[in-house]
Parts: C-alpha cells; sequence; structure tokens
C-alpha cells in the first residue's frame, strides 16, 4: 500500500483531484507513480532533497538566520493548453505595464483621457521623479516580472499582484528542477515537461539587448546589496549562469556620468546593470543619503544614456496595489486588446462610496497596504480579531490611499509531502517574464509556492512557506511560444547548466 | 518703471571644508529658463575645482546641472551667470471657485494641493481660511493670505535653518523668504488653490538705473493657479514683478534647491553665497 | 600576464580564501605537534605549554594559569576568533559567499558543507579528544586545496587565492619555527614540529640525522622542492605576483610586493645552512614583516575598493 492521501475539505479548487479519488487526467501518471513509492522511501528522498540544498547553500537569510527554502517533493503541473494562455495573458500583461511606465513617465496620455486619475500616481510614494527623462535605448524598463497568479474556487486563474521591480525567486524554479531530476529522475521519464535553464541566457539577451547603442561590447553585470541580503543566493546564480561579474556598489563608482568597477586592472566601464537594489537605496545622490549598498550619480549616468538600468527606477510606481486595480484599464487602452486574466476582484478605498461599504463589513475582506510586498500587513477580515479590525478600520479612514479591500479568495490546494502522509496545502503561481524588447517571453511554469501550515494562507518564504517544482506538459499540438533559447551574443565565460543556487524572499526591496 | 528690465546676473555660492572632500556629487538649479516672463539669452555655469558638467530639464521643468568631483579638494565653488529679459506678467481674470475645484483641475494639480512636510500646517489658522475662502476673487483671497502672512511672520534672516518647515517657522512667527513662502504654499493648498515653490533672484532696486550693479539675492516666492500661474512674493508684500527672476519651480524647496551634494570628507561650511545683479538695458 | 584585471573585491575574497584555508591547516598541524603534550605528558608544564602555543599562533594571553581545555577553546573552537581552526574555516567560508560566483561549486559545497559539520566535530571532540577534529580538519583543508587546483581555472583569481596560500604559509612556518626558538623545552621536539610540517618523510629521505636542529630549520626554510619550505612558498608568491602583473607595462611601476619577497628570497639564497639556526631570530622576524608587507603592498594596488561610504549633505543657496 502506498502513501495516504488525506481528504481535501477546504472548499478549494485541488489542483490534482477533480473529487475525492478521482485524478485530474493529466495527474493520472504522477499519481501512479507517486503510489509507487512507500511512505517511508518518501520521507527518505524529502529529507534527501532538503540536505542537498542546505550543502549546496540553497538558502535564504531570514531574521540573521540562512535557511533553506522547502522544496515539496509533489510536483504541479500545468497542461499546455493551459499554460499557453497563461503565458499569453502574462506577456500581455507585461506589455502593458511598460506602456504604462513609458506613459507616467513620459506624456501622461493615460490622464488626458482621463482613465485614471493623476492623483493615484502622484500620490503614490513609488512613484520616481528622479526618472522622469530616462529613457530606455530598447524602450524596455520591465526586463524581468514576476506576475503572481492564484486560481480561484471555479478553478480560473487571476493575477493577484504584479513585481515589477526587483521580482525574485527564480532562482528556485531552477534549483527545484535540477534537485527533481536528480531525486526522482524516473517521474521525468514518464513526463514530458519543459526545461527550465534556458532562464538565464533568456535575461542575458535581454540585457544585452537593452544596452546602450554606443556601448559596442557591452559589459553587463549584476548588482546585489551583499551577503546580508535574503536573495544573495538568487543574485550568485543569475550571474555565474549569465557568466557575468556579480558586484556591490563599493566595487562601482560614477563619473562624469559614466559607469566603472574596480579591478585589479584599473577601471572597467560598466554598461548595463541587471541591479537587486531597491530604489531607494540605489543613488545616495537622488534617494536615501545613509544607503551603503547604491552608488552615487547612478541616476544621472542612466540619464544621460551611458548605463542602462535594469529593472527601471521607478519602476514600483507599477506595483502599487491600487495601480493594479487599474491594469485591465490599461490593457484596453494601451493594446487596444481584452485582457485575458483578469484581476482578483478588487475595491479602491479612495472612493468614498466603496470605502463606506467596505468599512461597513470589514470582516468580508481581505485588506492588503498597497506598497505592501511579502504578505506583509495583509489582513484576513474572516480570520481578523475584532480589535485587529478596529485598528484597520482607523489605519484605512486616516489613509484610505494606503489600502485596497478584495474578496478573499480560497486559493487553490495540492496534495503535498507532509510528516506522514500527502494533505492538501494552499498554493499559488509566479511565473517569471523576460522582456527584451521584441518579445515577453515567459519562463514556463514559474515557482509554485505553497503554505505548509495546515489552512494557511499566506506562502511567502518569510512565513514558513515551501515551493514546489512545477513542471509545464508539453503537448506537440500546441506550438510553445519561445521555447527554444536565442543564441545569445556571450563576450564571456559560459557557466554551463545551473551548478549554484540560490534564494528567494521579500524582505530588504525584494518583491 | 519700464517694461522690460534687462538683467545680468551672477549667483556665486559654495562650501568649504575642514580638510579635504572627495567623491563629491551635485546638482545645481541656477539657470534660469525663458518663460512667460522672461526671457534668457545666455547663461553659463562655473564650478571649480574645473569638472565636466551634464545638464538635463527635470521633472518640474528645472534645468539641472549634475557634476562630480572625485580628487580632492578644499573647497567647492559654483558661480552661475545669466543674461535675462524680463517684464511683469498681467493680471488674469481669475477662475471662480467651482472651477478651480472641479474634478478635473484639482485633479490635474494633485501635486500642488497636496501637502508636503516642508508645507504641512497642522490646524493652523483654520477660522481666517473660512473668512477668505468667502471672498469671490482668487486673486484677492490670495493677497489677503498672503498679507496676513507677512504680518505675522517676521523676516528675519537667519531665524531658521535650510532645512526648517513651514509648521516651524508658523510657530515662531519668524523665518526667511523661504519659509515664508512654505507657510504661504501651504495655506493656499489648505483653500484648495494650487500653489508651487519658486526659486529665483529678486533685483532689490525700485527705481533701477542701466549698469548699476546692485547685491541682489537669491529668492523664493509663490506661483498660484488661478486660470493661470500666478506668481506672488509674500516676503515683500508684492504680486511678482519684472524684478522677479524664475529659475525653477517645485512642491516645495527640496524640490528647486539651489545647489545639493553628497561628498565623502570632513564637514562642509557654506560659502558666503554672493548674488550681483546688473541691469544692461 | 592578465589583460583585463578582475573585480578588486572578488581578488580580495580569493586572497583571503587562500589564507584562511591554509591557517586552518597550519592550525591544525602545530596543535596537533602540541597535543600529545598537552594531553597526555604527565610531566608537562601545561601552563608553559599553552603559552607558547598561544605564542607561536601569535594570541596575546594575559599573564595566568593558563588550562589545556581553554586553551583549545580558543585556539582550535573559538570561530569568533580569526586565528583559531574554526574561526579561519569560518573565514574562508565568508569569502567564499562573497566570491561565489567565481569560485567552483565543488568548492562552495566543500566549504559550506565542512563548516556545517563543525559543530557536530567540535561536540564529539569533547568526549574523544581533539584529534579527530584536527584530522578532520586536515582532511577537508586537502581537500580544499586540491579542488582549488583542479577545479578553478588557473587565472588571476587563482594566483591571489596561491598567493595568499603562499604567503600564509611562509608565515605559519616562520611562526612555528619561532616557538621552538623562543621556548624550546615547551616547544615539540624537532621530531613531531617535522610532523606538524608535514615534512617528516621528506626530510628523512634528505637526512637522516633527526636531531640535527640546524638540519631541520634548513630544510623548512631553504628546501627548494619541498612546497612547504619558506623558500619554496616566496617563489611561488612571486611567480604568482608576476603573472597578476597587467600587461602592457614595459616598465615595472616598482611593485612593493615583489621587492619585499624579493629582498626575503635574497637574504635566503645566500645565507650559509649551516649557520642557520644562528641567525634564525632575525630571519623569522624578517620573514614575519615580509609577509605583512606583501600583504599591505598587494592590499594596496589591488585590492582597492570602497568598503562602508558615509555620505555628507551638503545644500546650499
Amino acid at each position: 500500500m502506498g502513501v495516504v492521501f488525506e481528504e481535501d475539505a477546504s472548499g478549494a479548487w485541488n489542483e490534482m483531484f477533480s473529487s475525492p479519488g478521482q485524478p485530474r487526467p493529466i495527474y493520472e501518471r504522477l499519481l501512479a507513480d507517486i503510489n509507487a513509492y512507500q511512505p517511508q522511501e518518501l520521507r527518505l528522498r524529502s529529507e534527501q532533497l532538503a540536505r542537498t540544498f542546505i550543502d549546496r547553500g540553497v538558502t535564504f537569510a531570514h531574521s540573521g538566520e540562512e535557511r533553506p527554502f522547502p522544496l515539496d517533493l509533489v510536483p504541479r503541473i500545468l497542461g499546455a493548453l493551459e499554460w499557453d494562455r497563461l503565458a499569453r495573458g502574462i506577456a500581455q500583461r507585461v506589455r502593458a505595464l511598460e506602456a504604462f511606465l513609458a506613459d507616467v513617465y513620459g506624456e501622461g496620455r493615460i490622464f488626458d483621457e482621463a482613465l485614471m486619475p493623476r492623483r493615484v500616481i502622484t500620490s503614490s510614494p513609488h512613484y520616481c521623479r528622479a526618472a522622469f527623462g530616462i529613457t530606455p535605448p530598447n524602450g524596455v524598463r520591465i526586463a524581468v516580472a514576476g506576475i503572481d497568479l492564484i486560481r480561484d474556487e471555479h478553478g480560473n486563474f487571476c493575477v493577484l499582484e504584479d513585481n515589477v521591480r526587483i521580482p525574485s525567486g527564480v532562482s528556485y524554479v531552477i534549483e527545484n528542477r535540477r534537485a527533481m531530476t536528480q531525486a526522482f529522475s524516473a517521474l521525468f521519464s514518464d513526463h514530458r515537461v519543459h526545461p527550465v535553464d534556458s532562464y538565464p541566457s533568456r535575461l542575458f539577451a535581454a540585457l544585452l539587448a537593452a544596452a546602450p547603442a554606443k556601448a559596442l561590447e557591452p559589459v553587463i553585470v549584476v548588482l546585489s546589496p551583499g551577503v546580508f541580503n535574503a536573495a544573495y543566493f538568487e543574485h550568485v546564480l543569475l550571474a555565474r549562469m549569465m557568466g557575468v561579474e556579480l558586484v556591490e556598489g563599493r566595487d562601482l563608482v560614477c563619473r562624469s556620468n559614466h559607469v566603472y568597477m574596480r579591478t585589479t586592472n584599473g577601471e572597467r566601464a560598466v554598461h548595463v546593470i541587471y541591479r537587486r537594489v531597491d530604489d531607494d537605496w540605489l543613488d545616495p545622490l537622488q534617494f536615501r543619503p545613509d544607503t551603503v549598498i547604491g552608488v552615487a550619480g547612478l541616476v544621472n549616468a542612466a540619464r544621460a544614456g551611458n548605463v542602462v538600468i535594469s529593472n527601471g527606477i521607478g519602476n514600483g510606481v507599477a506595483d502599487d496595489k491600487l495601480i493594479y486595480t487599474y491594469v485591465p484599464e490599461f490593457i484596453r487602452f494601451y493594446l487596444g486588446e481584452k485582457p485575458l486574466l483578469d484581476n482578483v476582484e478588487t475595491h479602491r478605498l479612495d472612493d468614498d462610496e466603496v470605502r463606506a461599504e467596505v468599512l461597513g463589513q470589514l470582516a468580508r475582506y481581505v485588506i492588503k497596504p498597497v506598497d505592501g510586498s511579502g504578505g506583509k500587513g495583509i489582513v484576513i477580515g474572516p480570520r481578523a480579531t475584532t480589535t485587529e479590525l478596529k485598528a484597520l478600520h482607523k489605519a484605512i479612514s486616516a489613509a484610505p490611499r494606503n489600502f485596497i479591500a478584495q474578496r478573499p479568495v480560497a486559493l487553490s490546494t495540492h496534495p503535498t509531502f507532509v510528516g506522514e502522509g500527502i494533505a492538501p496545502r494552499h498554493i499559488d503561481l509566479r511565473p517569471f517574464a523576460v522582456n527584451d524588447g521584441e518579445d515577453v517571453w515567459v519562463l514556463p511554469g514559474g515557482l509554485t509556492r505553497v503554505a505548509l501550515g495546515e489552512g494557511e494562507l499566506i506562502v511567502n518564504s518569510s512565513r514558513g512557506g515551501g515551493s514546489k517544482d512545477t513542471w509545464v506538459l508539453n503537448d506537440e499540438s500546441i506550438p510553445f511560444r519561445g521555447a527554444v533559447p536565442p543564441a545569445s551574443a556571450r563576450s564571456r565565460r559560459y557557466a554551463g547548466p545551473p551548478r549554484q543556487n540560490d534564494e528567494y524572499i521579500f524582505e530588504q526591496g525584494e518583491q | 518703471m519700464s517694461e522690460r528690465l534687462g538683467l545680468a546676473i551672477r549667483h556665486h555660492t559654495g562650501f568649504t571644508y575642514d580638510g579635504l572632500a572627495k567623491a563629491s556629487y551635485n546638482e545645481a538649479r541656477m539657470t534660469p529658463r525663458s518663460l512667460g516672463t522672461q526671457q534668457v539669452q545666455s547663461s553659463r555655469i562655473t564650478v571649480r575645482p574645473s569638472v565636466p558638467l551634464s545638464s538635463h530639464v527635470d521633472y518640474f521643468g528645472t534645468l539641472v546641472t549634475a557634476f562630480d568631483i572625485q580628487e580632492t579638494h578644499p573647497q567647492l565653488e559654483v558661480e552661475a551667470t545669466s543674461q535675462v529679459e524680463s517684464w511683469a506678467a498681467t493680471l488674469e481674470t481669475p477662475l471662480d471657485w467651482r472651477a478651480l475645484r472641479s474634478e478635473r483641475l484639482s485633479d490635474r494639480f494633485s501635486e500642488f494641493l497636496l501637502p508636503t512636510h516642508r508645507t504641512a500646517l497642522v490646524g493652523a489658522i483654520t477660522d481666517e481660511i473660512a473668512t477668505w475662502q468667502k471672498l469671490s476673487d482668487v486673486h484677492e483671497c490670495v493677497e489677503t493670505a498672503s498679507n496676513f502672512i507677512r504680518g505675522e511672520v517676521s523676516y528675519v534672516p537667519g531665524a531658521t535653518t535650510v532645512s526648517a518647515t513651514a509648521q516651524e517657522a508658523w510657530d515662531r512667527r519668524k523665518g526667511v523668504c523661504q519659509d515664508i513662502t512654505h507657510v504661504t504654499i501651504g495655506l493656499l493648498r489648505a483653500m484648495g488653490i494650487p500653489a508651487r515653490y519658486v526659486s529665483g533672484y529678486l533685483y532689490p532696486a525700485t527705481e533701477p538705473e542701466v549698469g548699476d550693479v546692485v547685491e541682489g539675492q537669491s529668492h523664493a516666492w509663490v506661483e498660484y493657479f488661478s486660470g493661470t500661474w500666478t506668481g506672488i512674493d509674500p516676503t515683500n508684500g508684492v504680486r511678482e514683478t519684472q524684478r522677479h527672476i524664475i529659475v525653477g519651480h517645485g512642491r516645495d524647496y527640496d524640490d528647486v534647491a539651489p545647489l545639493k551634494g553628497i561628498y565623502q570628507g570632513p564637514e562642509s561650511t557654506q560659502l558666503g553665497v554672493l548674488v550681483e545683479i546688473r541691469r544692461t538695458h | 600576464m592578465s589583460e583585463r584585471g578582475m573585480l578588486s573585491r572578488l581578488a580580495e575574497s580569493l586572497f583571503w580564501i587562500g589564507r584562511y584555508i591554509e591557517r586552518a591547516d597550519d592550525t591544525a598541524r602545530i596543535v596537533d605537534s602540541y597535543v600529545h603534550r598537552m594531553v597526555e605528558d604527565p610531566f608537562n608544564d601545561e601552563s608553559a605549554t599553552c603559552r607558547s602555543l598561544f605564542s607561536i599562533l601569535g594570541i596575546e594571553v594575559e599573564n595566568q594559569r593558563l588550562r589545556t581545555g581553554e586553551t583549545l577553546q580558543t585556539i582550535v573552537y573559538d570561530i569568533e576568533n580569526p586565528n583559531s581552526i574554526a574561526g579561519a574555516l569560518n573565514g574562508a567560508y565568508e569569502n567564499a559567499r562573497r566570491s561565489r560566483d567565481y569560485i567552483s561549486s565543488e568548492m562552495w559545497v566543500a566549504l559550506n558543507t565542512t563548516r556545517n559539520e563543525l559543530p557536530k566535530r567540535e561536540k564529539r571532540s569533547r568526549d574523544f579528544g581533539p584529534a579527530t577534529y584536527l584530522s578532520y580538519v586536515r582532511e577537508r583543508t586537502s581537500l580544499l586545496a586540491g579542488l582549488t587546483d583542479a577545479t578553478l581555472s588557473h587565472d588571476d583569481g587563482w594566483r591571489f587565492l596561491v598567493l595568499g596560500r603562499n604567503l600564509e604559509r611562509i608565515d605559519m612556518t616562520a611562526r612555528l619555527l619561532r616557538g621552538r626558538v623562543v621556548s624550546e623545552e615547551n616547544a615539540p621536539d624537532w621530531m613531531a614540529f617535522l610532523r606538524a610540517s608535514g615534512a617528516m618523510e621528506a626530510f628523512m629521505r634528505n637526512t637522516r640525522e633527526i636531531n640535527d636542529a640546524n638540519g631541520v630549520a634548513a630544510f623548512l626554510m631553504l628546501d627548494r622542492l619541498f612546497p612547504r619550505s619558506v623558500l619554496y612558498s616566496l617563489n611561488l608568491a612571486d611567480e604568482c605576483l608576476v603573472e597578476i602583473q597587467p600587461v602592457g607595462q614595459r616598465i615595472s611601476s616598482g611593485d612593493a610586493a615583489r621587492q619585499a619577497l624579493a629582498r626575503a628570497r635574497g637574504t635566503l639564497e645566500f645565507i650559509d645552512p649551516r649557520q642557520l639556526i644562528d641567525q634564525l631570530p632575525e630571519l623569522l622576524e624578517m620573514l614575519e614583516a615580509t609577509c605583512f608587507r606583501v600583504t599591505d603592498a598587494v592590499t594596496d594596488r589591488y585590492f582597492r575598493h570602497e568598503d562602508a561610504v558615509v555620505w555628507n549633505i551638503e545644500e546650499g543657496l
């Protein structure tokens, strides 16, 4: 007798079973494979997975401690058809957000058309006036996007939030796959799973395409806040796999609007900075002067067109959760298309009537701060205490612009190996998109995060979440968008398949 | 007084260090641009130690000169010279309150209606505001408010530091032009009148002769929106004249500080600021 | 010769990885040579032996009675002390974290697992004595040294690492010898001493006179083929510096690091091996100063980067 699957009583959409004991067709083979294992064997392999991560230092820093981000051994599967629709929806969203950023840091057409009040932008703490007039050479401000999706009770995917500042987590996608193929190679021979290891070369190509035209041999670097950053592992992995230098602010110097890195052989010009440092800490001349991880003069160097900062400065305005509510409008307005992915039903609290209604029954909503990330500050109305709701009521009344209200959605569940058996746990999905200016490519699958506590809805790693390897199955009848990586013009040593790894997390500016 | 003034302006400023500074990064907002009430014929910025300069126009339309100095230096000097022809604006008929407070305008100028930490005034002067708002003419309302502030807050050089807020100046009832401007902006915004900070120069002589070199000053005043942007100088109790030369606009001082920078090294002291203005025609 | 150079901060990390791994290895060897006396010899003056060990490792101690347990704690297990074995391995680990995009994953995993393993080994050695801990460390440092040479490209980064390794080795050999010079009666005998340097077999193959102090010292200082001898390490360090030097400089820019190395080599090259033991105190002092000077010069020339910078704000009217 194989593993015991605990029944799903959550009322949410179960990814694997359409009804108790009845697997969805796409999961049939996986289920059979898992059932072939004895529970103790699964536990052994689960421990082995954890051990590999610790040995390889695939960890994230949390409260001063290096922790692994637990990988659950039951993979999540997405069918080719469904994925194709999701990928197109994500790409569409990224294109719309690009157009929006170009517009709010440029002409402001959307205000002229009165599709969105200007106030929404001017009151956003992430609207960065210093970014005004910085024009990316190939128009790309969002080289990398992480679009968080959830599947609701009816099985529909909808967008929970957009992350176009410094989305993190892609290293786990790569490492999880690496670990899974080693620990469960048999599963992979039974399934045709889209590989994920072309991400670094896609990113490299996008950064290369973003370089200033005058840079004949563009030098690309990854800018990290340093080893104490929660996502340091990811910075290492990406630099390594792209074959570029991993630098810290102190390695760079700006002079006369050119950026150089300090080498043993003098200074060397840098043309593209894939930065993993938040705007606030990026340039002490423009932002916080107390930064020790930034580079003075960087913003003006970018303005002068000598260096490209990627993702763009000021992108945070597009992550603002009040602005999120307008994204479907952006898709219609800028692209003239119908949105392929819906938002979660969201209410804007800066509208007096809406606010009155929401405040009247606060316990029925999920309330989120507009600029929180990583689950920070989220109050789930139905689970909140009276005291929490009272405090929230006060906070919203004092600053309605700072919150949005959403319908509580029961995140879909997925069988997950916990303790002795397999039980349903809530999950979400963060696909990663790379924009090279010609095309928005979406990494097949993305990061499935799982809330390991029973009934827990917040999936972030800082809150004890884990992740799953996410499979997009290959179906030859569906032409796959961008499955073949472009031949990138590599000028540096090639690091080969992911050998080292990374981490994930949402503190210190990482999203 | 003639309609058009030709003015040659020389603005000299900088810092001296208790030792040597290095890795200095700066932005100067010291160059007037051609606008509805002035025409700039020429302008130049000189920095010592001599380094390459770059310039751009910022979000608020101000011309910015950026530069960095890597070598150690005991002192930083910046000198801006410009030749400007200036004239006074005519006072246009203002919009009525309803139009001014329309959703369209209040959204358009939301940035100049929201308080900043520099302009915010807590619970001050509510009674007066209620009275002023009954004045049907926006110009008159602004003028009354401006005169009131001039009466309350005395102009006392050195009374506040460059980082003072409107609230601090109001509580102490004294300040310099920057503070009086912040207080006025705070009040106008509280009344729903879009108001912005103007940084520039004032040619002080009321009856200027061609050729006279006069010691002028860096100055700040207010522009409010009443259908067009209209200038008023609450420190001097006058409307904007041809003797006011505009350098830049912003939500408050921080958006238009004449010289702002960071550096590594010992403490700095501001050099004596010198503004010389000569009437050329 | 190198054309492009490498990131200064990275070069510095690699240099220190080399130094710290070597330090952990050498310290383990030295402690090993003392431990027998400290733990087992009933006639041993415990406090004096401990003092001798501290002085070799350049750790200042107060003038009090020293106990073996506390001494081992400080020199072997104290992770906060960069001169202890655990501290040195931690130093190597911290620098490896900062150069993780450069070093090989094999190296990284080896260092990471070593560091993760140390607390367990320490616990065990509390029951069974330090020997297993020390042999674990030596095994791991050998593995790391092997991986360094076998899995890194022998480019500038590797050269900085090897430079660091050799400077540390010179420094440690000098210290070891000095322990003998300073306090002969509390230091291990020459046999233990050669063993600590890993030189026992090599030495025996050459000379069979184990009690010839001059012979042992000459072997450790001047042997041209033994890779732990001072002269050998000096030569290797210089080779690294030559390779690292930027190309296109036809006239040497007065490399202070190479100058210091050249002076030390010159002195050793022309010394009469038979007189060595008499001059040993001055020579050892000179070698320690050389290591110090070379590190300084290399840091100055190649590792230029800003550390935590404090920005002052200036605002003017």
